[in-house]
């Protein structure tokens, strides 16, 4: 019996790809599959250089539209498999994982944005958010989580395959460049330890029995003949994945109710936003953070609600308005004046987010208050 | 409560830029101290100028990337380039004294500007390959985030298992950073 990873809990100082090593591991996942490519290359790294001592798997493919399917097949056999990649090679993966959506399978994958479109940059972007809330040929029945730190990364990594099995819908980590490689402390845990207890996997294929006289046949079908046969499946689809969106959807906010504007991000950029928002505050500015923890599903009511109070809803993000037209669409009806400070493939910092909003119109401007005598 | 620092060191790849931020944000991280430390990387696998971002502070760190940093640290003239956006009224600019026809490259607006012999006092004290080591010595008095004993510490850790085989080279990565420490407090 190969030794326990994390014994309780401790706390660590590492780069975030290493975060999602451990994270696995600790997990209990059992293999990964994958392709290398910048940024995300050491996570494959970190996992092969544990694997011997756990007894854990690793396969490396010709590309990731391989990694993709060899993960999807991992599953089918039962395995808590994961993959990672980024940029082009997320975009050669949405057709495997396309399949997996078709077929409900708990796939997990961890996402490193880098620039875009096509090879770019290795370095960062937040460009990837279309593409992994809904890309594929289908109709995004997906599981998103957007990290912004390094706990985030541990706890999400850990979180993602007990949703993907749970609830059996691919399930996303979206990190960045920057998260993959910087590095900042962390506590790092067996999950048990914290309460945590991992959803157990089952076989698709392969389970015991006479299909139709022990069991019932297991049917995995990615092909239908028929448009109805097709729309049937995904009605029921749609709904299972509507009825469980606002127990998957999770989020992050401080000051929003009496915010005259709300300052909405996501993964990395929202570090930024949350330090120039409070930053803000403090000189008297009535400014509110909202971040989606869930880029899919969205917490809607949340967003929605924060969309009824303030004038104005601010977003920043590192790609030229993929996130901004996630939250339009949900909160369509709303008054709010939508302003933007859109950076694509570059990093936002705190002094740009506080200049953004001093620069904004309308705004109650503090700092000139009269003392009355 | 101190006041987070911010700190830009900017070299040529191979001057140990990376190295030095990573030790240093390793040290404070073991003080307890909140410290985020982040590269710059290109496609290239070598060469071009090589940039470490590194924030020390006692409320964990936000953006790992800023505009201004309290100090900034150029080692060559490509990074004296490169980095003199990064100066503002509050920066403490430190550059190698050694560096030619950079007279006119350097930043204005800096608080104080700070030329150091480092290459040179490497290069006829030391050895070239502590270089690096001497400009931790320079950013760790000129900073004031990390106690010197926290860093030999993470030094040992880091380069213990060559030590143990070369002792004296303990001895001299120990004095390169007594000497770039020294270096800065001459000036300050």
């Amino acid at each position: 019996m190969p030794e326990k990873p994390i014994q309780g809990e401790k706390r660590v100082f590492m780069t975030g790809n290493e975060v999602v090593a451990w994270a696995a591991v600790a997990a209990e996942a059992e293999i990964m599959y994958g392709y290398p490519i910048t940024p995300q290359n050491e996570i494959m790294h970190y996992w092969t250089r544990m694997l011997p001592k756990y007894g854990l798997g690793f396969l490396q493919t010709e590309d990731e539209l391989s990694a993709g399917f060899t993960t999807a097949g991992g599953v089918l056999a039962g395995r808590r498999a994961f993959t990672a990649t980024a940029g082009p090679g997320n975009t050669l993966m949405q057709e495997p994982l396309s399949m997996a959506e078709a077929m409900r399978l708990p796939v997990v994958v961890i996402v490193q944005q880098r620039g875009g479109p096509s090879t770019a940059t290795v370095i960062y972007s937040q460009q990837e958010v279309t593409m992994t809330t809904l890309g594929g040929n289908g109709e995004g029945l997906r599981v998103v989580y957007s990290t912004a730190t390094h706990q985030d990364l541990y706890d999400y990594t850990i979180k993602a395959f007990n949703t993907a099995w749970k609830y059996r819908f691919p399930t996303f980590v979206l990190g960045d460049g920057y998260q993959a490689k910087m590095r900042e402390p962390l506590t790092i845990y067996e999950p048990a330890s914290w309460g945590i207890a991992m959803v157990p996997t089952e076989p698709y294929v392969g389970r015991a029995g006479m299909p139709g006289v022990d069991r019932e046949p297991t049917l995995l079908r990615n092909t239908y003949n028929v448009e109805e046969e097709l729309f049937e499946v995904l009605e029921q689809y749609i709904a299972d994945f509507d009825k469980v969106a606002s127990e998957i959807a999770e989020y992050d906010a401080f000051d929003t109710d009496d915010a005259e504007l709300v300052v909405i991000s996501h993964g990395v950029v929202s570090r930024a936003c949350k330090e120039a928002v409070k930053e803000l505050r403090e000189k008297g500015y009535k400014v509110g953070y909202f971040r989606p923890i869930t880029l899919r599903p969205l917490p809607v009511d949340q967003l929605r609600d924060v969309a009824g109070k303030a004038k104005k809803l601010l977003v920043v993000e590192s790609a030229n308005g993929q996130l901004d037209r996630l939250i339009k669409e949900v909160i369509y009806g709303s008054t709010a004046e939508m302003l933007s400070l859109f950076k694509p493939g570059v990093g936002i910092t705190t002094e740009e987010v506080v200049a953004r909003v001093k620069e904004i119109k309308g705004l109650a401007r503090p700092g000139k208050l009269r003392v009355l005598r | 409560m101190a006041k987070r620092v911010k700190i830009i060191l900017a070299g040529e790849g191979g001057q140990g830029v990376q190295s030095v931020a990573e030790i240093i944000a390793e040290a404070a991280n073991e003080e307890g101290r909140e410290a985020l430390y982040i590269p710059n990387f290109g496609v290239e696998q070598r060469g071009g100028v090589s940039v470490a971002y590194l924030q020390i502070g006692d409320e964990p760190i936000g953006a790992p990337k800023f505009l201004i940093g309290d100090i900034v640290v150029a080692l060559s003239d490509r990074a004296v380039r490169r980095t003199k956006q990064y100066a503002g009224p509050e920066t403490l600019f430190v550059y190698d004294s050694g560096i030619e026809n950079i007279e006119n490259e350097l930043p204005g607006n800096a608080k104080k500007m700070l030329g150091i012999p480092a290459i040179e006092v490497s290069k006829k004290e030391l050895h070239p390959r502590v270089f690096n080591i001497v400009i931790m010595g320079a950013v760790l008095k000129a900073s004031d985030v990390v106690a010197v004993e926290n860093v030999k510490t993470a030094v040992e850790r880091k380069l213990g298992y060559i030590f143990e085989k070369k002792p004296e080279l303990r001895e001299m990565n120990f004095r390169a950073l007594d000497r770039g420490f020294e270096l800065v407090a001459s000036q300050l």
